[in-house]
């Protein structure tokens, strides 16, 4: 087959693939979970009673059994790191200075976990199993998103 | 029963770049050698055409509708499976499986560097709501996952780098894999902690390339060719999409291993596999995977390559392909790439990187990241 040989007759066109624009519908249990945080400042997950797993972010079904669930229970701010990264670099990969710590912070042995960051830590001090609380957006900045949580903070 | 046979292999060459080729281009260099390898007319032979890809790393949208012609598939059963090339595969041998057709073509291919802001595609992978406005380079999941992995296991970020050398020294004496190096331990570990404790020598980076396979019934596969391979299983599995509920124990691997093993009458995989490809798009990923597919006892497959069990000349030579840490991950593509591997090896086609005698091998891919989903193939040389 013939094919191009010269870097010079190579073409290209550039296009653009439009996907910025959605509203993405939180639902049920999303609703419950955003309201809670924007308006009472609390974290709420959903608990299967037959599989004794509550969810966070909650869900109005359970994965283990597929129940539906209707029943909230408030997680508290408190949870302990489960795992963390140190990320370096940003998405276009630009260096982070300081870094991002990222982490999953579970709620207890029951409760799935969450994903977030952490701060006012330096990354050398963070380990698994350490003990941190939320840190909170003040009531009128709260917009009912997942950002409406700063960062995860160790429990002085 | 019936068998299932791979009678024809056709791939382009893997490349960080692509200029000079469309991504239908690529695709139908590889069907072309496929068709010629396997002594077939696509017009006239193949009863069903099944592709692998997903819209946005293609950059249009409903993709399926684009792949007939450069297939030869036009007016002909077709279908787009929106995931990873072993998924194809398990298509295609169901379709042969149920009687419904005798020759059936899977194909799945990269041309991601026509993505220009591959990263943030990525991330539209995230949950949209609980996931994505977190930002952040999506790689950081990866970083978050070894290290539970490791504290887990006890497997060290050694062993770790261990994996990327023995997968890019392997790559070396792959003629189609473009990331072969000769590096020491030390320089993976001394490379940038990009999400520590993942190294950037860790993350496999990204090619283009296409493969097409085709599959015939196991009668007609033995008048066809004398180098047909069996397909004798084929599971997979998809967990939870949730990070937050995810263990760092790749179960998804361990249940598609399940199944394709009991289709394949496997009982000890150790024993009866002669070489395994499993992704390594991260380096610790190829340990984990190992020992959720049973090739290794849990947190001992890190040792196990340090020994040298995983190498060209050990007991369980793994990734001789140099995985996707040698060939670069090729997207939907990096189960094809795996399969493809295993094929040339026990069709004796391996060149400087063929092994002795080798009967079964298994191919595994994993979705990538954020997700729990994967498959695992058992291919069998013809007695």
């Amino acid at each position: 087959m013939e094919k191009i040989s010269k870097p010079t007759e190579i073409k290209h066109q550039l296009g653009h693939m439009e996907v910025d624009h959605y509203h993405y519908t939180v639902g049920l249990a999303g609703e419950r979970f955003f309201t809670a945080l924007r308006e009472e400042g609390k974290l709420l997950g959903a608990r299967c009673e037959s599989c004794g797993v509550t969810y966070i972010p909650p869900r109005i079904y359970c994965e283990e059994c597929f129940a539906e669930l209707d029943e909230y229970v408030d997680l508290g701010l408190e949870g302990e790191v489960r795992s963390f990264t140190i990320a370096r670099i940003d998405r276009d990969g630009r260096p982070l200075d300081p870094p991002e710590i990222r982490a999953l912070i579970s709620f207890g042995e029951d409760t799935t976990d969450l994903l977030h960051l952490l701060g006012e830590v330096e990354p050398e001090e963070v380990y698994i199993g350490m003990e941190v609380e939320a840190v909170l957006k003040p009531k009128r900045e709260r917009e009912g998103k997942v950002t409406d949580i700063r960062y995860f903070r160790p429990i002085k | 029963m019936r068998e299932v046979s791979i009678v024809g292999i056709g791939y382009t060459s893997f490349s960080p770049v692509t200029p000079d080729l469309s991504w239908k281009e690529l695709m139908f260099e590889a069907a072309t050698r496929a068709y010629a390898d396997a002594g077939i007319d696509p017009r006239k032979d193949v009863q069903s055409f099944i592709t692998c890809a997903e819209d946005y790393w293609e950059g249009f949208s409903i993709f399926d509708e684009f792949t007939p012609d450069q297939l030869g598939a036009a007016l002909r059963l077709m279908h787009t499976v929106a995931g990873d090339g072993l998924l194809g595969l398990a298509n295609a041998y169901m379709q042969i499986k149920t009687g419904l057709f005798d020759i059936v073509v899977v194909e799945a291919h990269s041309k991601i560097s026509d993505l220009l802001t591959y990263e943030d595609v990525l991330m539209l992978a995230f949950d949209p709501i609980y996931e994505a406005p977190l930002g952040g380079h999506p790689h950081y999941l990866a970083g978050l996952e070894m290290r539970e992995y490791l504290a887990w296991t006890g497997t060290t970020e050694e062993e770790c780098a261990a994996v990327a050398v023995k997968n890019k020294w392997n790559a070396l004496r792959n003629p189609l894999a473009p990331y072969g190096a000769a590096i020491a331990r030390e320089d993976v570990l001394s490379s940038p902690y990009l999400f520590a404790p993942l190294k950037k020598l860790e993350i496999a980076p990204l090619v283009d390339g296409a493969i097409v396979l085709v599959l015939a019934e196991g009668e007609l596969a033995r008048r066809l060719t004398d180098k047909a391979v069996l397909l004798e299983g084929i599971g997979w599995s998809s967990e939870s999409p949730w990070v937050g509920t995810r263990l760092p124990d790749a179960r998804y691997a361990r249940l598609a291993a399940e199944l394709a093993y009991a289709q394949a009458g496997i009982t000890n995989p150790i024993q009866e596999i002669d070489l395994a490809e499993v992704d390594d798009r991260f380096a610790y990923k190829e340990l984990q995977h190992l020992e959720a597919l049973g090739l290794a006892r849990p947190g001992e497959a890190g040792q196990l390559l340090l020994e040298g069990a995983f190498d060209l000349d050990g007991q369980l030579p793994v990734n001789l392909s140099g995985g996707s840490l040698g060939m670069g991950d090729a997207v939907e593509a990096g189960g094809l790439q795996r399969a493809l591997e295993i094929i040339l090896q026990l069709r004796g086609e391996a060149g400087a990187r063929q092994l002795p005698d080798p009967e079964v091998g298994l191919a595994m891919s994993w979705r990538g990241l954020p997700h729990g989903s994967g498959a695992v193939a058992i291919f069998r040389r013809e007695a």
